[in-house]
């Protein structure tokens, strides 16, 4: 160990300059322990750049009014005024809806297919194709539906043709058709990146304990249910975080084909950040919305994420 | 020996009619948007839809010729790779602390790389759009390599930090009892032992830059310093209405790409989108 230790980087940093071996030691020692904190270090004060910063500008911004003159101090009044802001309360009801009818439904068709799909001897060759929409940019799936749902009316004419309807769909004018429509754009995207998360889940489980439960007599359903499925549960865990995070973060989406409407009924939290912050400037109120966002998300990190990634983890 | 989790259990037609069903669900979109990029625009938005267009390289031609769409180009191939380049740069020494130390704060400072991939774009947009503005950056594709670099740093040093913890430390034990110093054996036995997790790290990340929007459209607001991702959100010309089929040609024109890496890594893609939580 102490023979590492001269050989440690650092110590043929600290040596030059001085002679005495004892200093030597002392130093490279302080490196030593200081060594993985430099390597951590630039990663953090990076990440701290794009994190820290700006919180604390936001926190600063959000007691001023700010629009295009100087910052004029006003107190507290932005987040009085975002609390009785209908708006604000509708973009955060939006944004819990819209993402958790999603995230329900494509964990539940994820699971379908990936149960289905983890036994064939062919899915490794053809889950590929499975994962066409998720290779899109998320802006040009915005046009595909935008395209197919509202401007071309594609979707209203293939009803028509079939006879479940008699005339084009007022999509844009009805809150849940729009509501549903960014749900549809956002399942069909993103159900392969659970579905395949789930598949290799299912795939590195242990053959043997399915085939000892076979052989028992159980149904491959009753096996799903019983066995792979409370082992995967860390696995759903994680995978639907991730989810979580960009559905609740949804922007393109709502940016392309709805732009929030109609009356703000698809109007999401970052989209209500986005429209009063470079729509109205009214940037100091903007900011106010950013930290309560902020503060949600820290909360929400401490007791979900934190579980899910670092604890139960080796 | 085969299992019987290959034979497979219930009814193999139901199997296939459901899988099946699922992949025409996510074929035919893509087609269909693929048709509009080579339709002419009159076939576009029509009373009836049209879904035998004629075929058409209206779109392609326009593309080169009405837009600095080598620019487009440029911009995101330079402003992707730049990023990516910058993560690899930072996320190998901190995975690599995080995975090969023990030291006080160890795992919170792990938790706190993680968690800025938490962070929704938007809340941290404004102090972001004035930061860049300040420093004179704004329409430049330094800020959106360096944006980029940002928002994907937590997800490349987790998945790198998840592959070196796979690595048995024996194989470093021994080195460092030959004297090798820790850098040297970061570079000479750890970089190459996890190459296909640096590989993997690095095409989320380029997957991650060519999808981001909200930064770029901020960051981005001349043509300047548009992306492919961005541009296509402006092919919406005014008057013109929404160039829709430019806009499918410029979709598949980042499709093809991405398409190629992630086939090439598609046995390790599921261990990289979660992170490294599933090593499937």
């Amino acid at each position: 160990m102490t023979d590492s230790l001269t050989k440690d980087p650092g110590a043929a940093i600290a040596a030059p300059g001085s002679n005495k071996k004892k200093i030597v030691r002392r130093r490279s020692k302080r490196l030593k322990r200081l060594f993985p904190y430099l390597l951590v270090a630039p990663a953090v004060i990076y990440l701290l750049m794009i994190t820290l910063y700006p919180g604390i500008y936001a926190i600063i911004q959000s007691f001023y009014f700010v629009k295009f003159g100087p910052w004029r101090p006003v107190g507290l009044e932005n987040y009085v005024e975002l609390f009785n802001d209908r708006e604000f309360w509708a973009a955060l009801w939006n944004t819990f809806v819209i993402g958790s009818i999603s995230l329900c439904l494509q964990c539940v068709l994820a699971l379908l297919l990936a149960y289905y799909a983890y036994r064939d001897p062919w899915i490794q060759g053809w889950r590929i194709v499975f994962l066409v929409p998720m290779l899109f940019m998320p802006s040009a799936v915005a046009f595909i539906f935008k395209l197919a749902f509202l401007d071309g009316r594609v979707f209203s004419d293939l009803l028509i043709r079939i006879g479940l309807i008699d005339s084009n769909l007022a999509i844009p004018s009805s809150i849940w058709m729009s509501r549903a429509l960014l749900i549809l754009a956002d399942t069909w995207q993103w159900t392969p990146f659970l579905f395949i998360i789930f598949v290799a889940a299912l795939q590195g489980q242990d053959e043997e304990v399915e085939e000892a439960a076979r052989l028992d007599g159980a149904s491959w359903a009753a096996i799903f249910w019983n066995i792979s499925l409370p082992l995967m549960r860390p696995v759903i865990a994680v995978a639907l975080i991730l989810r979580a995070i960009d559905i609740t973060t949804m922007f393109a989406n709502v940016f392309i084909i709805t732009k929030g409407g109609p009356g703000g009924a698809t109007e999401t939290i970052s989209y209500f950040i986005y429209r009063i912050g470079f729509k109205t400037f009214n940037f100091g109120y903007a900011s106010a919305a950013s930290v309560v966002m902020l503060i949600l998300t820290v909360i929400i990190a401490q007791l979900v994420v934190k579980r899910a990634f670092v604890s139960g983890r080796g | 020996m085969a299992s019987i989790r290959r034979t497979g259990g219930e009814k193999l037609w139901i199997r296939y009619l459901i899988l099946g069903a699922w992949a025409l669900f996510c074929i035919t979109p893509a087609l269909w948007f693929l048709s509009i990029g080579l339709r002419p625009r009159t076939e576009i938005i029509t009373p009836q839809p049209i879904y035998w267009p004629t075929f058409s390289l209206d779109a392609w031609h326009m593309l080169w010729s009405d837009w600095p769409m080598a620019k487009y180009l440029r911009n995101s191939v330079a402003a992707i790779f730049g990023s990516v380049l910058i993560d690899l740069v930072l996320a190998i020494p901190a995975a690599y602390s995080l995975a090969r130390y023990e030291y006080r704060g160890r795992d919170d400072i792990g938790f706190y790389i993680l968690s800025t991939r938490m962070m929704a774009p938007a809340i941290v947009a404004i102090p972001i759009f004035f930061l860049f503005r300040n420093a004179g950056l704004l329409d430049t594709v330094w800020a959106l390599m360096l944006i980029y670099a940002a928002v994907n740093l937590s997800v490349v040093t987790w998945i790198i930090r998840s592959y070196m913890l796979d690595i048995p430390k024996e194989l470093e034990d021994s080195a460092r009892t030959d004297g090798a110093s820790d850098l040297r054996i970061l570079w000479e036995i750890i970089i190459p032992a996890i190459r296909p997790g640096i590989i993997t790290a690095a095409v989320i990340a380029m997957i991650f830059a060519i999808n981001e929007f909200l930064f770029t459209l901020l960051i981005a607001s001349t043509p300047k310093a548009y992306t492919m991702s961005v541009a296509l959100a402006n092919f919406t010309g005014g008057s013109d209405g929404v160039i829709y089929n430019a806009i499918a040609l410029v979709a598949f024109l980042a499709f093809i790409p991405v398409f190629i890496v992630v086939v090439a890594i598609q046995k390790h893609l599921s261990r990289g989108l979660t992170l490294g939580a599933v090593k499937g």
